[in-house]
């Protein structure tokens, strides 16, 4: 039984970094490509466009990083 | 001594420890033995595997109570007693110690380069001093920006927290054996999440007054107070998840790739990205959204 309860979170853990890593991913492509553009429409913005590229970057990221705490306690907190 | 003595003997004892620990696994440990409960200092043997390790970084402290006796000492080993004060329960370990260790050596690093910055003050700056103004004028700028020009005051704070989160993110890339960053354990991050919090509230109340700030809770309408009250304590859960799942993701993936590599050439590359860029990215970050806390308290 505790081997079944061990591949579970096992395979819950890497469910759940692959599907948590899916929507910053395109989060974070989308505020880059909108940077992009921005820079090229206005280049003598371009320090600050990338220090809220980056901060925006890093807000829409930590859905991943919670995926990423969930899939370690489920790795080393199960079982 | 002067400083370029001081210097030479510094780098050439970085690389010599940097060499020993290719061959010699060993760990200096600080903390509580468990059978008598006496605090110690001592080398030992590492006797874990890349498994156990993983598990170490992730969960140090509860790790440490389940390891047992190591299998060499190295050297002498320094024993203290502090009148049975950790000798109430033998079989368990005072929590933290790694951390503790951690955050004390990057604030004595911290008090020793602002002792040597501020010794001679000179119109014509020296090299350290002009790093550190230039430092200043852009966080100065960077307050300006955010909060307006009657907070200037908010310089110091801020740059105390980058300061403290940048130093104790790059101190994991010094290859001493032991070394770890610090925000790699919930609790510091955690910690200065709560502060960041508790600077935010207190703003909100000295600049709206205390009746305002408790209706701002009940902002639509009443019954949703509840999940306000919520929401203002989740802004600090997460900044400091963020950066603590930053830095341990990056700390993980160090030691697996390490492991696979034998700690030749590629992690130092790796410790470029991970220690350098990531950490002083998530050092910014924090600093720019604990000062965008404030200001959306002081901008209605």
């Amino acid at each position: 039984m505790e081997v079944i309860v061990r591949a579970a979170a096992l395979l819950g853990a890497g469910v759940c970094m692959g599907i948590g890593a899916l929507g910053p991913g395109i989060g974070q492509g989308y505020v880059a490509g909108k940077a992009c553009e921005g820079i090229a429409r206005s280049s003598e913005n371009s320090a600050l466009l990338t220090r809220t590229m980056l901060l925006g970057q890093a807000v829409a990221e930590s859905t991943g990083i919670y995926s990423l705490v969930i899939a370690l306690l489920l790795i080393f907190a199960t079982g | 001594m002067n400083k370029k003595t001081f210097l030479r003997m510094l780098v050439g004892f970085i690389i010599v420890q940097a060499i020993l620990s290719i061959w010699i696994d060993y760990t200096l440990e600080v903390g509580v033995e468990e059978e008598q409960g006496r605090f110690v200092i001592r080398n030992v043997e590492n006797p874990m595997t890349i498994q156990e390790r993983i598990t170490e970084e992730f969960q140090p402290d509860e790790y440490r109570i389940e390891k047992g006796k190591p299998l060499t000492i190295y050297g002498s080993e320094r024993l203290y007693r502090f009148f049975g004060f950790f000798s109430r329960n033998p079989n368990k370990a005072i929590y933290a110690f790694q951390l503790i260790r951690m955050i004390i050596i990057v604030d004595i690093l911290l008090l020793v380069i602002a002792y040597l910055t501020r010794k001679k003050m000179s119109m014509i700056p020296t090299k350290l001093q002009l790093v550190f103004e230039m430092m200043y004028t852009f966080f100065e700028d960077l307050t300006r920006e955010t909060l307006g020009k009657d907070k200037l005051h908010f310089t110091s704070y801020v740059l105390t927290i980058f300061l403290f989160i940048w130093t104790c993110n790059i101190i994991g890339i010094v290859p001493f054996p032991g070394f770890v960053e610090a925000n790699s354990n919930i609790n510091a991050p955690f910690g200065m999440g709560i502060m960041a919090v508790l600077v935010v509230h207190y703003m909100s109340i000295k600049h709206k007054g205390f009746f305002k700030y408790l209706k701002g809770y009940t902002e639509p309408f009443f019954p949703l107070a509840p999940i306000n009250f919520v929401g203002e304590f989740s802004k600090g859960i997460s900044i400091s998840f963020r950066l603590f799942g930053n830095v341990l993701g990056g700390a993980i993936i160090l030691l697996v790739i390490s492991s696979l590599v034998r700690f030749i050439i590629l992690p130092v590359g790796l410790n470029m990205f991970f220690g350098l860029f990531i950490g002083t990215l998530q050092a910014f970050v924090f600093t720019m959204l604990a000062m965008s806390y404030i200001a959306v308290e002081i901008f209605d």
